[in-house]
């Protein structure tokens, strides 16, 4: 990266001090990002995901640094570190069995800040590149990207353990009104994630959790053990690929069937990507884990926290045709999302009782999530666009790593659906096939 | 009053997509009005802290949710109890 003069650094502190201790045991979405850290570990970097916030009026290198001190200051996750009794060094997080890490916040430190001319994209990229210390440093990246002597892009990357792609949302708009208002404007206090772990270890919390917990048991007793199981006889190298849709059909149609059966875009294509796990696994009994923001309680809502956990989501094909599983599909998602907010502890010990009981391993190893931002909404769409449009779909390859948790990853985002998958179970011709025949689902019921 | 106060809650859990005036008045499901999934989970959130009770999300449990009157009925026996 072309760096511009010395590495300023942001001081910060905390908004004053702490009533109880600085630390506490991880939230539940801390918990479960901790979890796919240590499994994808070296290729953890993966978690790693940033933003580029244009920064408003004109603004000077110190006036940007004050308004991203003001940001540490209002939101605990950013001062967060990991800490662990036995912990020093990074590589003893990863050994078999690391002593249980828990939070711990900081009242103030220094965050260095990278100064640079480059296109912003591509700082962002260098920043994400390298895995976090989650020990050691800051769960924030920073770097200005100057027009002349003045910052016209603040360029942030994350660790996870601190925010997820909403909690990211929430510090960029923040950040934003520093800029604008000056960092001394008065806001309603935040919520903290070290006040999240207690509620969630509280009576309501446990409530919260167990309702889930029971869900995820009773499910977990009746699906099939593994969503895809069987080798694909044809690993592609490195083992794990991205495939991307772009298809303007098929965005078209997904709202066009979202409006006649009063369902969201999400559950449509959450609907339509478990038929194809089933067609593809032969199971008629699906399970898909769907990434929920669990932020559905008030005082979560506007957290910066990685709240988003997934949920179980099991759907019975059997003979129903795509209408009738869209109809299942509502109560399904809504069972799903609340057993999305749960303790990953009980989940574990689910996990491990059940397996035991029926003498294989239960995960579905398929997922799904949604990271659309902006979702178009439900809209009756003309089915001759819908047909037109087809001519203009695509498919290409992004991506490719070694290691990953999951064996089926689909992703919504505002590019199209991605399917990241272990081509040791599902081929790369397959992967696009899968793709393209989840486009012919959905755009021949919106033209039904 | 309940009806009054559970419209009210579908309002704020929809964050003003739909109205407490247009849920009264509605002869359709909360879903038909526009009701989101995670709008749903907001009100089922809101409507147990308030009230105390605890949904079954089973496919009948998820009736009740949908029809605002009987949802309404519900809650007010449970209140009375």
């Amino acid at each position: 990266m072309n760096v511009t003069g010395p590495t300023p650094y942001v001081e910060f502190a905390g908004p004053g001090p702490l009533t109880g201790p600085p630390t506490a045991p991880l939230t539940w979405g801390q918990r479960a990002i901790w979890e796919a850290i240590v499994r994808t570990a070296p290729d953890d970097r993966y978690f790693n995901f940033g933003r580029v916030l244009k920064v408003p009026g004109s603004r000077t290198v110190a006036e940007v640094c004050a308004a991203l001190a003001a940001l540490m200051a209002r939101h605990g996750a950013l001062r967060t570190r990991m800490s662990g009794a036995l912990r020093t060094t990074m590589s003893d997080a990863f050994r078999a069995t690391p002593a249980e890490p828990y939070q711990r916040l900081a009242e103030k430190g220094r965050l260095p800040v990278v100064v640079t001319t480059e296109d912003p994209d591509r700082v962002l990229d260098e920043l994400a590149a390298r895995p976090f210390d989650y020990f050691g440093e800051w769960p924030v990246r920073v770097a200005l990207v100057l027009d002349g002597d003045r910052v016209a892009h603040v360029v942030l990357v994350f660790c996870h353990l601190a925010a997820d792609g909403l909690g990211a949302e929430v510090a960029l708009r923040d950040l934003r009104m520093f800029l604008l208002r000056g960092p001394g404007v008065r806001r309603p206090a935040a919520s903290q994630p070290l006040d999240l772990a207690h509620w969630q270890a509280g009576p309501e919390g446990r409530r919260a959790a167990e309702t889930a917990a029971a869900h995820w048991e009773r499910e977990y007793r009746r699906i099939p053990p593994t969503m895809f199981s069987s080798p694909s006889g044809s690993p592609a190298e490195p083992p794990i690929w991205r495939a991307l849709l772009r298809s303007p059909a098929l965005e078209l149609a997904v709202r066009s069937v979202a409006a006649e059966h009063a369902a969201s875009t999400s559950t449509v294509l959450l609907t339509a990507v478990t038929e194809l796990v089933g067609r593809f696994t032969g199971h008629e009994t699906c399970a898909v884990l769907p990434i929920s923001a669990n932020r559905f309680r008030r005082d979560t809502t506007d957290i910066v926290a990685t709240m988003s956990q997934e949920g179980l989501f099991t759907l019975d094909r059997r003979e129903a045709s795509f209408t009738g599983l869209l109809r299942a599909a509502g109560p399904a998602a809504l069972r799903a999302y609340r057993s999305a907010y749960h303790d990953p502890a009980d989940r574990n010990r689910i996990t491990a009782s059940v397996s035991a009981e029926r003498g294989e391993p239960i995960h579905p190893y398929c997922c799904f999530n949604d990271m659309r931002f902006a979702d178009p909404g439900p809209a009756r769409c003309d089915p001759a666009e819908i047909t037109a449009a087809l001519a203009r779909t695509s498919v290409t390859w992004p991506m490719s790593q070694d290691k990953l948790n999951c064996r089926f990853c689909v992703h919504l985002t505002t590019e199209g659906v991605s399917l990241t998958a272990d081509t040791r179970y599902l081929s790369r011709p397959d992967m696009e096939r899968c793709l393209l025949e989840l486009e012919a689902l959905v755009v021949e019921a919106a033209l039904r | 009053m309940i009806k009054e106060r559970l419209a009210e809650l579908v309002a704020e859990s929809s964050d003003g997509a739909v109205t407490a005036d247009e849920v009264l008045a509605a002869t359709v499901p909360l879903s038909a009005l526009g009701v989101t999934s995670i709008s749903m989970l907001r009100l089922i959130d809101a409507i147990e802290s308030e009230f105390g009770v605890e949904f079954d999300l089973s496919d009948d449990g998820m009736g009740l949710l949908d029809d605002f009157d009987r949802l309404s009925a519900h809650l007010a026996s449970t209140a009375s109890r």
